[in-house]
């Protein structure tokens, strides 16, 4: 059972760098960054090292998403109402 | 033609070096064992009084490390503030 | 600077408080349970991210102050200092608060975590210090991040004045 959660999540983060770098939408690939970050902490879980995921689920999934997202708007990326991105 | 050929080779020289180093890795789960780690784990709780030995090592044992962390991160905001200031230059 | 839609401003409203709380816990409890002052420093860090991404900077920086920020990263830094300069008639660094009753001096017996609170020393005090300093580092960080960008509206003209 452990060694099938630990299976999938490996193969989740797979998947979730490969969108990152796939979308061609900005923001799309900022949030599946930040996906990315927080299945990389539930693996660190799983591997019994709770402080590692707490700093990692705070910062990458956190702190460094919202620095992107901020940046994104300072290139003028995201047009306002909150929508998608633009090519 | 040329490119391809250096890239080949550097490609080679790496792969055969990551598996050299990786053919001597311990096998994962199994951690090597050093006298340090028992003492931690025997005589943290008595001496400190503490129950969690991992913020034992990371403040106390080990903690003029954490000192040199807290002065990176001081750094790191100082750095910040300096570059996104108000006027300066320009 | 636009804010996010209503879903995204009402979900960060709710959830921003429940992350702060959670971080003072991790702060509080770092001796005990998983986690420390950095990571919990980190989480509440979080709050000022969320409500500055999903509100724009129009609303928050009309009432956040820096300065209060800034007296956090100084004042964690020099007690976390001080508290390893103060036991300097034994060791730098050295535990002198642990096992002496009092504050933080309670004899935690040997075995499982028996969750006593009031233990282990400047263990504690320094998680609470360096907690301090993370929250400040990291919410200056973004806030000066955010203030230092130029922004524009819809017809190409910059945004300019404090509360953009």
């Amino acid at each position: 059972m452990n060694g099938l959660a630990h299976t999938a999540v490996l193969a989740a983060i797979v998947v979730a760098g490969f969108f990152a770098v796939w979308f061609r939408d900005l923001l799309s690939s900022v949030v599946s960054l930040g996906v990315f970050s927080l299945l990389l902490s539930l693996e660190f879980y799983i591997l019994k090292a709770p402080d590692v995921a707490i700093a990692e689920a705070g910062i990458g999934a956190g702190l460094t998403t919202a620095i992107y997202i901020i940046a994104l708007r300072g290139c003028n990326v995201l047009r306002k109402g909150g929508g998608g991105g633009r090519k | 033609m040329k490119k391809s050929v250096l890239f080949l080779i550097a490609l080679l020289v790496v792969v055969g070096t990551l598996w050299g180093a990786l053919d001597g890795i311990h096998p994962f789960g199994e951690v090597d064992k050093a006298p340090m780690d028992d003492y931690y784990i025997e005589n943290a709780q008595r001496e400190r009084n503490v129950n969690n030995l991992v913020t034992s090592v990371v403040f106390d044992y080990r903690g003029f490390d954490t000192l040199g962390e807290a002065a990176v991160l001081f750094t790191a905001v100082c750095s910040v503030l300096a570059v996104f200031r108000k006027g300066g230059y320009d | 600077m636009e804010p996010l839609s209503i879903i995204v401003r009402t979900i960060c409203d709710i959830f921003a408080w429940f992350l702060a709380v959670f971080g003072a816990y991790v702060i509080i409890h770092g001796h005990l349970s998983p986690g420390g002052g950095f990571q919990g420093g980190a989480v509440v860090a979080t709050f000022m991210a969320l409500l500055l991404v999903s509100h724009g900077g129009k609303k928050l920086l009309s009432f956040v102050k820096p300065g209060l920020y800034s007296w956090a990263e100084t004042t964690g830094l020099l007690l976390f200092i001080g508290t390893g300069f103060a036991g300097l008639t034994t060791a730098f660094f050295y535990n002198f608060l642990a096992g002496e009753g009092g504050l933080f001096g309670a004899v935690v017996p040997l075995g499982a975590n028996s969750g006593i609170l009031n233990s282990s020393g400047t263990i504690a005090v320094m998680n609470m210090a360096v907690g301090l300093e993370v929250i400040g580092g990291l919410s200056l960080i973004i806030l000066y991040m955010f203030k230092g960008i130029r922004l524009y509206d819809d017809t190409g003209r910059e945004e300019t004045g404090h509360d953009r």
